[in-house]
């Protein structure tokens, strides 16, 4: 049985870097043209070649969305895009235009293309249609029920991918121009400005809202396997890599347990919590199991928590000490958490803590200092580990 | 150059007025204000001699499948021009059917350039109704370089966005209030109001301001467009202006007097001269 894989977003180097080293098996880039985030930090192609070597070095894949609406104008090079990102190395191309889909397959036949979840697919006949096409795998909308995604994946023969955790669309992909008409970004270029997210004045107490809680489909992991979906992807490549290595790692932990058959309800009640500490949203399954409703939405009054519960980023361990860049105020006395990319965690109070010149301190309290921590431990930590706060010492427990 | 319409009451579908109409299938259109059944669109065929189109332009579902395939075999036995379609399953139930009906693309937001227009053309598609997010230049070039034969939405109130959820009624019970079907809201920053309107596929959002295109019909002619649309919601005097835009096209659109007698439907073009931007990051 092949396993599923875990696709993680990454907006640069560094994200992608981590998240295949917490346990993505693929990520999915944006380059600099013709994705839907034309305002995050997107790969150049010299970026891209050295994604797609760190990527396959590790027996791992890239993906690179081209998921733009085109305007006439869009199209002018978009031929030499596509050689040139064949060229760095990409796996897949992540595509919602048809006339775009059916120039790679033609021209690039060994090159996987994945339908977009920006063409909302939402039933079994649309994938027939782009099969014929030679689409190798459709990214399903968000809006269908684990009954139609297993009715789906029975009838047809390319791969499903399925969002499983992240941010949300109001409306169906691909079909919300709300951005352009409210601020003239272009929604389906890459400019969304998320206005599905503002509140509106209706005459009622409390104003008109219509946003989403997020994805967390951790509890269903098990019935995506069972179903057959092929890929499971994470949203946000914009998102900290705090937030990357956390999701994927827990992602990482719930698929590989469930296939060794040792996830246990009281393991999935701890890394459930460990998802939702991370998210700065309520959460929700929205459609799978039901037809969404109230529940799976925000209205006025809600508030985006800010989380502080990151502490640092260890840049090496030597000697019992580990030395890191600090990112949150942490103190003498707090419960910390060490995790690493192998998927260790090692909770511990802090006692010894020092700053880069080896000043006993009581304090880490400046973002982006170095400092070092003493820890006497034989797991190994290797570069990307992460620090977290886990309870500060003046919290009640 | 062709005038369609889109009504909003069955008893008033202007069919001795325009060029052709566009009836929207009962459960399977979206964004429109009323629906007709099968046998509602037979009877209208069968009474009337102008082109009828037929919208289906909801995200189907497994489920409709089935169904649809049989009234999409009804549907060719009729004299239908065309139908307006969204989802790609339509497209494929025409290549397995082997229906003769000519197809519309309908993909409300993403019919923008004239390489994808020339694709589905290729691939047996007939008509685009082009995207209402583009400028009147990139109409007319698509015009200009694409095989397919374009449609422009010019007078409307547009539709923005399509959700699947009750958003409205969702509103309404996080309120535990009575569940009305309909809201208006108003976006403060630009002061403009926006329509939500709900029915059993989800929730429709209209921009409640009128695109008034019809200072553009002159270049959409000199340009060759066979078809203009103007959907008549929200749109009052629609007979009037449905006989006088068809005088002024028969005229080749030389009296400017049309032109000034229309300015009272309000000053929005929305993106006719408009260009929309994606890159804020310096």
């Amino acid at each position: 049985m092949k396993k599923i894989e875990l696709l993680s977003p990454a907006g640069d180097l560094e994200r992608l870097k981590v998240t295949l080293l917490y346990g993505a098996d693929a990520v999915y880039i944006g380059g600099e043209k013709y994705n839907l985030r034309a305002n995050a930090n997107n790969f150049s192609l010299e970026e891209i070649k050295e994604a797609c070597s760190f990527a396959h070095k590790l027996g791992k894949k890239v993906h690179l969305t081209l998921n733009i609406v085109f305007h006439n104008e869009d199209m002018d090079g978009v031929e030499d895009y596509i050689k040139d990102v064949v060229d760095a190395g990409i796996d897949a191309f992540i595509v919602s235009d048809p006339f775009i889909i059916n120039y790679i397959k033609t021209n690039f036949p060994t090159v996987e293309v994945h339908l977009s979840t920006q063409n909302s697919t939402s039933n079994y006949k649309a994938i027939e249609y782009f099969e014929h096409e030679g689409i190798d795998r459709v990214v399903l909308a968000r809006e269908l029920s684990k009954k139609q995604i297993k009715e789906i994946i029975e009838k047809v023969h390319c791969d499903i991918e399925v969002f499983i955790h992240g941010a949300m669309c109001t409306c169906f992909s691909g079909r919300c121009a709300l951005s352009n008409y409210v601020t003239n970004r272009d929604a389906n270029r890459g400019g969304c400005a998320q206005v599905c997210r503002f509140s509106f004045e209706n005459g009622n107490e409390k104003e008109f809202t219509m946003a989403l809680k997020d994805m967390n489909m951790a509890e269903y992991i098990g019935d995506l396997i069972d179903i057959g979906v092929r890929s499971l992807k994470v949203e946000g490549r914009m998102r900290s890599l705090y937030y990357l290595a956390t999701v994927i790692g827990t992602y990482r932990e719930i698929i590989d347990r469930y296939y060794d058959k040792t996830l246990t309800p009281e393991i999935m009640e701890v890394l459930q919590e460990r998802l939702d500490r991370v998210a700065n949203r309520e959460t929700s399954t929205h459609y799978f199991m039901k037809e969404a409703d109230h529940t799976d939405q925000y209205y006025s009054g809600r508030s985006e928590v800010s989380n502080q519960d990151y502490l640092g980023q260890v840049i090496s361990y030597k000697n019992n000490l580990i030395k890191f860049y600090e990112r949150n105020y942490f103190e003498e006395g707090d419960l910390v958490e060490l995790f690493t990319p192998l998927g260790e965690h090692i909770s511990f109070i802090v006692e010894d803590l020092y700053d880069e010149d080896m000043n006993k301190i009581d304090v880490a309290r400046h973002p982006d200092n170095i400092y070092y921590l003493k820890l006497d431990t034989d797991i190994e930590i290797p570069d990307y580990s992460m620090l977290k706060i886990v309870r500060r010492k003046n919290e009640n427990i | 150059m062709k005038l369609l319409i889109e009504p909003i009451n069955k008893n008033n579908l202007y069919e001795e007025t325009v060029d052709g109409i566009i009836l929207p299938l009962k459960d399977y259109a979206v964004e429109s204000i009323i629906s007709f059944s099968l046998a509602e669109i037979k009877d209208i065929v069968k009474n009337s001699e102008c082109e009828i189109f037929i919208k289906i332009n909801k995200n189907l579902l497994n489920e409709d499948i089935e169904d649809l395939t049989n009234i999409l075999k009804e549907i060719d036995k009729l004299n239908i021009k065309g139908i307006f379609f969204y989802d790609l399953a339509v497209l494929e139930l025409k290549k397995e059917l082997d229906l003769k009906v000519d197809l519309v693309w309908n993909q409300t937001h993403m019919v923008n350039n004239y390489r994808t227009c020339d694709y589905y053309y290729n691939h047996g598609v007939k008509y685009a109704l082009l995207g209402k997010e583009i400028t009147l230049d990139e109409i007319i070039e698509i015009i200009n370089k694409s095989k397919i034969t374009s449609m422009v939405e010019v007078v409307s109130k547009p539709s923005v966005a399509f959700s699947k959820r009750k958003l409205v009624t969702n509103y309404y019970k996080d309120l535990g209030k009575e569940v009305n079907n309909d809201i208006v809201v108003k976006e403060k920053v630009t002061d403009t109001n926006y329509e939500f309107i709900e029915d059993s596929n989800g929730t429709s959002i209209f921009l409640d301001k009128i695109t008034n295109g019809t200072s553009v019909i002159k270049d959409l002619y000199e340009a060759k467009c066979e078809y203009i649309i103007f959907r008549e919601y929200g749109i009052d005097n629609f007979r009037e202006l449905v006989i006088d835009t068809k005088k002024y096209i028969e005229d080749k659109c030389r009296d400017d007097k049309y032109i000034s007698k229309y300015k009272k439907l309000g000053d929005s073009t929305n993106f006719f001269f408009k260009k929309t931007i994606y890159r804020v990051k310096k």
